[in-house]
């Protein structure tokens, strides 16, 4: 400790120095990361070439037989559609977001405007805390509660018989997926979003309020079309969870590769579906066969990709509606 | 502020430093890591190894046979635990040395108690070709949930191999990530049926096969058909501590009657 100058006496620039140092290992752990995981992944993106994100045949048969591929490099199998995963993650992230955006909006505002205030003092702790609850913990309730109660009490038997040779509804599903991860979701984005209705200035609802709009109608008009902002970065930060979620759906959405049809009407919802973030947990075992493990990267690089996608997609939708809203603070 | 918590990290680090036992130079230490489902019984085994070799230490770890077959094979660990067979795409000079088997039981829920499955009735209901209850003696009515382990796994590789034949296994059956899920599953389903190692068949009802009744009992004297064998995998041949060790699993009476506890010991 003798070596290093007392915290006080430290100058502008060499606290900028050390800290610029410590940003750029974050950025080349990143890049290091990106190109680790392409490299390992290119092999199953280059055999397959674009077929790689259609669909056809059964995913699960092809990852059985890419695990058992021969000894012989120049054998190796790749062949994979991987279409009803990447399907099956947009779903589950899609409805558990949308579902959850709107539940967070109507919350947030009761907890800004409405909320009496002993209420609110129980309210919000209490939704910080349901964000910071492990998803393992939402799996193990999903897997022993809900999973059985769809499975043996709201899928009938002539349902369960009509798909019996296609594909099995036993509560591992779409819908119970879809359930839990928007319960999970929605914590974060309604502490973003009281944050941010929070923070849009007193004086433009009480102008409101002054020409005689209702409470309601102000908050509604002007609170929410300032914080346009951050609802859009509440729902990316939801978006991005939703994506990497991975053990609860393992457990609950259901570990096989089919794609959820929605031509089957309410059989949709009790349909199982493995997104990609389930699938590199379901199978990490197989790490070692060479063919496999580069497939399991393959997942691994599409989810990256998404996720970069997704904060450049969150930075688009913000930068119109900055001009109005709370930007000006 | 600062300073507390430059004295709570050299505290912290000092207990660190303390917390570990110092391991005596003379002491050989064997890694192994692998299979979940033979990492109990290694752990009952190096226990009871220790007490009389006093020049070894061990270190378990677990991750699934697969992992540690690439570990050994990457010269992470000495031995790897495995409860798969060889196969063709694992990487050369490994030896594979048996040291135990293990039954692998078909489980059904509680309040489905079917009696006795034949190969053919097993291989109807998990290639996907039989679907309800009503087509199997016993059976309660209603549609068959087919509850099974990914294909990356050991007790997969096991019932595959030993169970279905040449008929291959059914797309619609749920894929679960360790045989305690298989259980749980199958245990809430009233219509499932999964396969399990012999150690999880706890809360749920087992059913025979062939007529043959899924007990160590039965494994034991060979009458059960649905054993799987456990290795010790090592890069070549094993030599000096860890050679000594196999051997003593393989061959001491004391370990002969670990094994037997839960497992099948070699005959």
């Amino acid at each position: 400790m003798r070596y290093l100058p007392a915290w006080g006496t430290w100058t502008d620039r060499r606290v900028e120095r050390l800290l610029g140092a410590l940003a750029c290992t974050v950025l080349a752990l990143i890049a290091a990361m990106v190109v680790f995981v392409f490299t390992k992944a290119w092999p199953s993106f280059a055999h397959n070439g674009l077929s790689w994100f259609g669909g056809g045949g059964n995913v699960d048969r092809q990852l059985a037989a890419i695990f058992d591929s021969p000894s012989n490099p120049q054998d190796y199998v790749y062949t994979l559609h991987a279409w009803p995963m990447l399907y099956a993650t947009a779903l589950l992230s899609g409805i558990a977001v949308i579902c959850g955006l709107v539940f967070a909006l109507l919350c947030a505002v009761f907890i800004v405007e409405f909320a009496p205030e002993p209420m609110r003092r129980v309210l919000e702790p209490a939704v910080r805390l349901l964000a910071a609850v492990p998803s393992v913990v939402y799996g193990l309730i999903g897997i022993l509660v809900l999973v059985p109660l769809v499975g043996n009490h709201v899928v009938s038997e002539s349902m369960k018989r009509s798909v019996a040779y296609v594909v099995q509804l036993d509560g591992t599903s779409l819908l119970v997926g879809a359930a839990v991860l928007t319960v999970m979701v929605t914590p974060i984005m309604i502490a973003i979003v009281v944050d941010a209705l929070r923070a849009v200035p007193r004086g433009w609802t009480e102008g409101a309020a002054a020409l005689g709009v209702n409470r309601w109608r102000a908050m509604w008009t002007i609170s929410v079309r300032a914080a346009r902002p951050a609802i859009v970065a509440a729902a990316v930060l939801a978006t991005a969870r939703a994506l990497g979620e991975a053990i609860m759906l393992a457990m609950v959405a259901g570990s096989v590769g089919f794609a959820p049809n929605p031509l089957d009407g309410m059989l949709f919802f009790f349909e199982p579906a493995r997104p990609l973030a389930a699938t590199i947990v379901d199978n990490a075992e197989g790490l070692s066969v060479v063919p496999f493990g580069q497939t399991i990267y393959a997942f691994a690089a599409v989810l990256l990709v998404s996720s970069l996608f997704l904060s450049l997609a969150g930075w688009a939708a913000k930068r119109p509606l900055k001009r109005y809203g709370l930007a000006a603070r | 502020m600062p300073r507390l918590t430059t004295r709570l990290a050299v505290a912290s680090a000092a207990a660190l430093a303390l917390g570990v036992p110092s391991v005596a130079a003379a002491k050989t230490t064997i890694t192994m890591s692998g299979s979940t489902s033979v990492a109990p019984l290694v752990a009952k085994l190096a226990k009871s190894y220790v007490k009389t070799h006093r020049g070894v230490a061990f270190k378990l770890l677990q991750g699934g046979s697969d992992v540690g077959i690439s570990d050994v094979a990457h010269d992470r660990v000495t031995i790897g635990n495995s409860s798969r067979d060889p196969k063709p795409t694992d990487p050369s000079g490994l030896v594979f040395n048996k040291i135990a088997r293990d039954a692998v039981c078909l489980i059904t829920n509680n309040a489905n108690p079917v009696g006795n499955l034949s190969s053919a009735q097993i291989q109807g209901i998990f290639s996907g070709s039989v679907r309800g209850w009503g087509d199997v003696p016993n059976g309660k009515g209603g549609t068959i949930d087919l509850i099974g382990r990914t294909a990356a796994s050991g007790t997969y590789d096991a019932f595959n191999k030993i169970f279905m034949g040449t008929s291959k296994i059914s797309t619609t059956m749920s894929q679960k990530a360790s045989n305690g899920l298989v259980q749980q599953s199958v245990k809430s389903d009233p219509n499932g049926i999964g396969y399990v190692s012999l150690a999880f068949t706890a809360g749920v009802h087992t059913a025979s096969y062939n007529g043959v009744p899924c007990t160590l009992r039965n494994a034991k004297s060979g009458q059960y058909g649905g054993v799987r064998n456990f290795f010790m995998v090592t890069r070549g041949a094993a030599t000096g501590a860890t050679k000594k060790w196999i051997n003593w699993v393989q061959k001491n009476p004391t370990a002969q009657q670990i094994v037997a506890t839960d497992w099948v010991p070699l005959a």
